[in-house]
């Protein structure tokens, strides 16, 4: 009886030990593209004939003081609450310097580190949640004040999952950084709050990810493949149905060629009790579509906690 | 003569008597407000306003408080102030005022945690850790008002919110932004 019990406490513990852990998304504080156009921190070129500005973060992060200043007492901040962030400056040199490894590095056979267009594309800063932080000073007469937004936004899903944003007292003596510290300490517990909704929700109704489906042009077959009846399409419909919390997603876009699966809650840990997130996931659909009657050979690739796309036909 | 020193006695006797019931009335008096003060916070019978930006990890607030005894409101202030702070939150407005959310965002959390809540705001609690008069103790003028039989008095205090929030998640009743990672 007692070796009973005592088998029943350590399943019950390695069972809680499992649960115990979900994965952690990562946050990373970056200016809004709107800050970067104002403040002249943008990079312009020609695309195809059209031209295109885009945000010049590390200009950034070395020219304007007010900008450090903000984002250090934002990752104090919440480094005090227990969450410390990504250091978008530090994320980017740590880019710039793999680079340069990888550029160098040889093994004693002469060999380099394969790195294929698509390696290169995904070699970006990236986080699960972005916190993109904007201001403005507004002058009236002698009194300066500042409307200040922070917005936490998804990566995967593009949803804004915080915020927090309002206008200070106006001031006739307080400097710009003094005003800009008052921002952030008044609006920072308001950012946390909405976000602590957020894991809340996630906890209560699974992860939200984004799941792609697209065929490679090698395979002769295509999504609206009948098998027994029912097409492809409705197959991958029918797993996700069966595996998604309460059957929660959405299907955005269906064509013989892809599929888009938007607000798929996953559970946060699999059968065996382990934290997940959207590879973890679709390695159950991977293998569900390797296997027969369907036999389709197909590739996984990921994005963070949140996005997974299979492509059909080939490794 | 010995008539005369009885009816002394008698005399001071009847003044101690008056003297000590005043004295304790006036305390079952106060008791009874200092009761009274404790059921209006658990009722939410305060209004809390924002003063002012604090210094970092607080919140500068001016809580108003009821009591038949203007003191009994005065002190009953801080308890407030705590109180609020974790269940009620409160408005934004003038001088650069940022609306804020209470820090138990479940609202069922006073109904599960009523054990930790009634020690934490028993007289001389734990809530008086997180919590100071801004003033000294000094109410500004205008801040004592008498609303029929009661007194609405208004305190300035500090909250100490960041270590409130830390000591409230440590001890289980509120959840961290880490929590379940």
């Amino acid at each position: 009886m007692k070796k009973l019990v005592l088998a029943i406490c350590s399943v019950m513990l390695v069972v809680s030990a499992g649960f115990g852990q979900a994965k952690k998304p990562t946050i990373m504080v970056l200016p809004s593209d709107n800050w970067c156009n104002d403040n002249g921190f943008m990079i312009e070129f020609d695309n195809q004939g059209t031209k295109v500005k885009v945000p010049d973060y590390k200009k950034a992060f070395q020219s304007s003081s007010d900008l450090m200043n903000v984002i250090s007492k934002i990752n104090g901040l919440m480094a005090d609450r227990g969450f410390p962030l990504k250091n978008a400056e530090s994320a980017l040199k740590t880019l710039e310097s793999e680079s340069a490894e990888n550029a160098m590095l040889t093994s004693k056979g002469g060999g380099s580190v394969q790195e294929s267009p698509v390696d290169k594309l995904k070699k970006t800063a990236k986080a699960d949640i972005i916190m993109q932080l904007s201001w403005k000073v507004n002058t009236t007469g002698p009194k300066k004040s500042i409307t200040f937004n922070l917005a936490g936004l998804d990566s995967y899903t593009d949803k804004q999952v915080a915020t927090a944003q309002g206008t200070g007292a106006p001031s006739f003596a307080a400097e710009l950084p003094i005003l800009l510290e008052e921002a952030v300490l008044s609006q920072l517990d308001n950012f946390n709050g909405t976000l602590q909704k957020h894991f809340d929700d996630m906890f209560a109704n699974g992860r939200e990810i984004v799941i792609r489906v697209k065929k490679f042009d090698s395979w002769d077959g295509d999504l609206e493949k009948d098998f027994g009846g029912k097409e492809l399409g409705a197959v991958i419909e029918d797993w996700l149905k069966t595996n998604t919390v309460k059957g929660r997603f959405s299907t955005t876009d269906m064509t013989e060629n892809m599929a888009l699966f938007e607000q798929v809650r996953i559970p946060l840990y699999d059968a065996g009790g382990n934290a997940t997130d959207a590879r973890g996931f679709c390695k159950g659909l991977q293998k569900f579509l390797n296997a027969p009657p369907y036999s389709i050979t197909n590739k996984l690739m990921m994005k963070g906690l949140g996005q997974a796309t299979i492509v059909l036909g080939d490794k | 003569m010995k008539k005369a020193t009885t009816s002394i006695v008698v005399a001071l006797t009847l003044i101690a008597g008056l003297v000590f019931s005043n004295t304790s009335y006036a305390q079952i008096g106060e008791k009874k407000a200092e009761k009274k003060a404790n059921k209006d916070t658990e009722a939410f019978r305060y209004e809390i306003e924002c003063v002012g930006n604090g210094a970092q990890g607080t919140y500068l607030i001016k809580v108003w408080s009821y009591s038949k005894k203007a003191t009994v409101a005065k002190e009953q202030s801080k308890k407030n102030a705590v109180h609020g702070v974790i269940f009620k939150g409160f408005a934004g407005g003038g001088k650069g005022c940022v609306a804020q959310k209470a820090l138990a965002s479940d609202p069922a959390v006073e109904q599960d945690k009523a054990a930790f809540f009634e020690e934490f705001f028993a007289d001389g609690g734990k809530y008086m850790k997180y919590v100071s008069e801004s003033t000294d103790g000094a109410v500004g003028a205008g801040d004592v008002m008498k609303v029929g039989k009661e007194y609405k008095v208004g305190v300035v205090v500090s909250v100490m919110k960041d270590a409130l929030r830390a000591d409230l998640e440590a001890a289980g009743v509120i959840k961290g932004l880490s929590s379940g990672f």
